[in-house]
């Protein structure tokens, strides 16, 4: 079983080199994407590799005399590694609008650096049903122009099949976060990362292979059950979040019962109907996907005048489903989006009395000694309490 | 019971010693490269004053950042927890508490029992700490446990805008040479101090009848006492020796461990 872990972590720590060999191999296309939610299915209907681009752990060295230092860690540090040919193995670029952020980056990008293949695909904010109509035809779009881009037609069946690949990744994703809620610790927090983040690296066939082999291992295992002090992390809804801070939180008497990182529960959640017309199981997926700090709701705080939140409704139900007594945020600095939300998530702690840290992450992860105090103190909190 | 706190800090070692009855005492020094000899002189220092020997500590309790360089203690409470101890020990009412240490400022809320209900640090700089004074004296030429009285005598308080302690420390030279007046700039300092840790007050939503309690060796400073209070609307408790609760908190704490 550490072969396999040690697999999913090699695919986090040289994120593209799988890619890298595929195309230097044949005659496969890459197509990559900035994060959240593509629904990189149709690119692999369209018989090419979808990439999700995470940028890199190295320092900004680069980057920093293209972009603004007050864009965020997910959007600095790609464009880094654009500038520094890692990303030179890419046929193209698809991707979602998730914020002005990114959107930005994409405009930067292709004026700086065109790639061949460049599509920007809208999505709505506002989840209602009027916007539906705008979604779908987003979706019929970026179809085309990747139809046309690949010389192929995507067909149905082809689209059908594809979302079943992913699928199968997402209940297996689902099964082994249901796996750490049942028994915490059998996955460390920072595996569970790894292992979701790598799904969108390399080809889903192989990911979903080798999970398959994890879930059967992990299953016969007897991994001892935790006793340390359950929390849920949230945060990072675009990025992969630190490593040495998910460790941290479970070196010093926390155990992390479930997460709604990008790179985590967030991901997995739900399904594409894989039955029906595919354009219509995206738009429903994307209408009820979960909730998120880039999307406004049909009922919002505004228009209501109450503390409305379905984020914060989100988390703490998470929090409870997962039996943990308190939650870390990981919020990642200069994240607009997610800064906005918070005000409502604490105003919501702070009035349900759940106890939870606040930690504030840029790249680099920043520094480790004074969030130790702080993770550690806040451990002594649920202890005490 | 005798007990034992240590709280190693980044500029002051600290250590209380509590027994039964009224036994009670303290020592403090700089706390230096070798940690582990300092804390364990400074502990010496605390038991000597009551006729006590090493041997006689039931449970030692080491706290601050070079907490986990203690050999001899029975076991390690962070700060935080520690200062809401030894700030409920002395104001049992207290419910919010403000410790203003050499390289960090903490705001903690503290309930009816004294347990951590939330807390905030300055994040990523000395802004807003005893290290950023310390700077700010240097550069003036005067002794830090002087530029609180300094700064009172000013009657017309010179703006220090930035919130980084080096880039302060630029700030400073500009006014020196632009012959502002020590007194003008030391008040531009403490306010700008106090305003970083009234931010951070803010940011835990504090309870506004709260009762107050500032600690850490900036509480030594009546400046910023005077200052806060003003900012805060209400009056402040600080503790007899503000820089020594987190210890005390840790001796209080090591009666349970």
């Amino acid at each position: 079983m550490e072969e396999i872990f040690t697999r999913f972590k090699d695919y986090c720590e040289r994120p593209y080199e799988r890619a890298a060999q595929l195309k230097a191999s044949g005659n496969t296309k890459i197509i990559g994407s900035l994060p959240m939610y593509f629904p990189e299915e149709i690119i692999h209907a369209a018989g090419a590799l979808p990439v999700t681009l995470f940028g890199s752990e190295e320092p900004i060295t680069l980057g920093d005399a293209h972009m603004m230092t007050n864009a965020c860690d997910q959007v600095r540090s790609s464009f880094d590694s654009l500038l520094k040919g890692k990303y030179d193995f890419l046929d193209g670029i698809a991707t979602i609008h998730v914020c002005d952020q990114v959107r930005f980056f994409l405009e930067v990008w292709q004026l700086d650096h065109p790639v061949d293949f460049f599509h920007q695909m809208w999505r709505p904010h506002k989840l209602d049903s009027t916007n539906q109509i705008f979604l779908r035809s987003e979706l019929k779009r970026l179809i085309s122009s990747l139809e046309e881009f690949m010389g192929t037609k995507i067909t149905t069946e082809a689209l059908q099949a594809s979302i079943r690949i992913y699928n199968e990744s997402r209940a297996m994703l689902r099964k082994l976060n249901d796996m750490r809620k049942e028994r915490p610790g059998i996955i460390s927090a920072s595996d569970m990362v790894c292992v979701v983040a790598s799904s969108m690296l390399i080809p889903r066939e192989e990911h979903n292979q080798l999970l398959g082999q994890l879930l059967v291992g992990l299953e016969q295992s007897e991994i001892t059950v935790s006793t340390k002090q359950k929390v849920i992390v949230v945060g990072h809804p675009c990025g992969i979040p630190e490593t040495e801070l998910l460790d941290m939180i479970e070196d010093n008497g926390m155990v992390v019962v479930d997460d709604d990182f990008f790179t985590g529960g967030r991901y997995f959640s739900r399904d594409v109907s894989a039955s029906g017309d595919p354009i219509e199981a995206f738009v429903d997926f994307y209408t009820n996907a979960i909730p998120c700090t880039t999307m406004h709701f049909a009922d919002n705080w505004i228009e209501s005048g109450k503390s409305y939140s379905p984020y914060a409704d989100y988390v703490i139900e998470l929090m409870k489903a997962g039996q943990a007594r308190g939650i870390v945020v990981l919020k990642e600095m200069y994240c607009d989006p997610y800064d906005m939300e918070f005000v409502l998530l604490k105003k919501r702690f702070e009035e349900e009395g759940i106890p939870y840290l606040n930690l504030i992450t840029e790249h680099g992860a920043g520094p480790l000694e004074s969030i130790r105090t702080r993770v550690q103190a806040f451990e002594e909190t649920l202890r005490f309490f | 019971m005798i007990t034992a706190g240590i709280d190693i800090g980044s500029t002051t070692t600290k250590a209380v010693v509590l027994g039964d009855g009224d036994i009670f005492s303290y020592a403090l020094q700089p706390t230096g490269m070798e940690i582990s000899s300092i804390s364990h002189q400074v502990l010496m220092e605390a038991l000597d004053k009551v006729g006590l020997k090493f041997e006689d500590v039931d449970s030692i309790v080491a706290t601050g950042y070079g907490r986990i360089s203690i050999p001899f203690a029975t076991t390690t409470i962070t700060e935080i927890t520690c200062n809401a101890a030894g700030v409920h020990h002395l104001y049992p009412n207290a419910s919010l508490v403000v410790d203003i240490g050499g390289q960090d400022s903490k705001v903690i809320k503290i309930d009816g029992q004294g347990r951590v209900m939330q807390f905030a640090m300055n994040d990523k700089c000395a802004a807003g700490t005893g290290k950023f004074l310390e700077v700010a004296a240097q550069t003036l030429g005067v002794p830090v446990s002087e530029i609180g009285a300094i700064s009172m005598q000013s009657e017309n308080k010179a703006t220090i805008s930035s919130t980084c302690t080096v880039f302060a420390q630029t700030e400073i030279v500009s006014l020196i040479a632009r012959q502002t007046n020590k007194e003008d700039i030391a008040a531009g300092l403490h306010e700008s101090i106090v305003s970083r840790v009234y931010g951070l007050i803010s940011s835990v939503n504090p309870d506004p009848q709260a009762e107050v309690v500032l600690t850490g060796g900036v509480a030594k400073n009546t400046a910023i006492v005077k200052l806060l209070e003003r900012m805060l609307a209400r009056k402040i408790s600080v503790p007899d020796n503000p820089q020594i609760v987190t210890a005390m908190g840790a001796a209080i704490l090591a009666k349970q461990c």
